[in-house]
């Protein structure tokens, strides 16, 4: 899937150019800019922080009041693997990702997921 | 039948039939599907015995397939108008 997802991706920049060449240079920013290097549109660290607590926060099981930057899912927040799984996958949304299940499986506290997802280069 | 599946063959299985979920177009679709696989480990939590264990397991692996096709089915019929609950208010 993310392999499918990637090469849509890059192919979808020729074909808008070549059907609209009036709008080239709007479309090639706009493709362009999520796959640049640049550091200024990289997430700030406080930003992750506050959408992955909110994150955090917004699932049912959890109380809200309980969640910090360094808590751990299972072992503070009192919940499950599958609730675990089921918090990756919801960050994966709130951040247009795709973890891969290696990674995904050691994911079990804020604080490592806040620094899987900082340095990922495609959050967003 | 195959050993009994591992734990993180278990979560493994679980995740795919999660993504899988999120791909479906029709909103109705994808939170059901999303809802019964939360329900369905939810409610095989307990089970012990292995051959339950391997039974739920290659059962939950068919529905995955099932799954895989129907989103693939219902891409073909993608209903004209969004549900009213993915329209976000300002």
């Amino acid at each position: 899937m993310a392999m499918r997802a990637a090469i849509l991706r890059h192919i979808r920049v020729p074909v808008l150019q070549t059907l609209a060449p009036a709008s080239t240079a709007s479309h090639w920013q706009r493709w362009i800019r999520p796959m640049s290097s640049h550091g200024d549109d990289h997430l700030q660290k406080e930003e992750v922080i506050e959408r992955v607590l909110s994150v955090v926060k917004s699932f049912p099981k959890v109380d809200p009041s309980q969640v910090t930057p360094d808590v751990h899912f299972q072992k503070d927040l009192g919940l499950d693997s599958l609730d675990n799984v089921e918090i990756v996958m919801a960050l994966e949304e709130e951040f247009k990702l795709e973890i891969p299940d290696k990674e995904a499986d050691k994911i079990d506290s804020c604080d490592l997921a806040i620094e899987y997802i900082y340095n990922h280069p495609m959050a967003g | 039948m195959a050993s009994t599946p591992s734990k993180s063959q278990i979560l493994s299985l679980f995740r795919s039939l999660l993504r899988t979920a999120r791909d479906f177009s029709d909103y109705n679709i994808r939170e059901y599907t999303k809802r019964r696989t939360i329900d369905g480990f939810r409610h095989n939590r307990h089970v012990s015995d292995p051959s339950s264990i391997a039974a739920a397991y290659s059962d939950a692996e068919s529905q995955l397939q099932i799954a895989r096709r129907q989103v693939i089915v219902y891409s073909l019929y993608v209903p004209k108008l969004k549900s009213v609950m993915e329209i976000k208010h300002a």
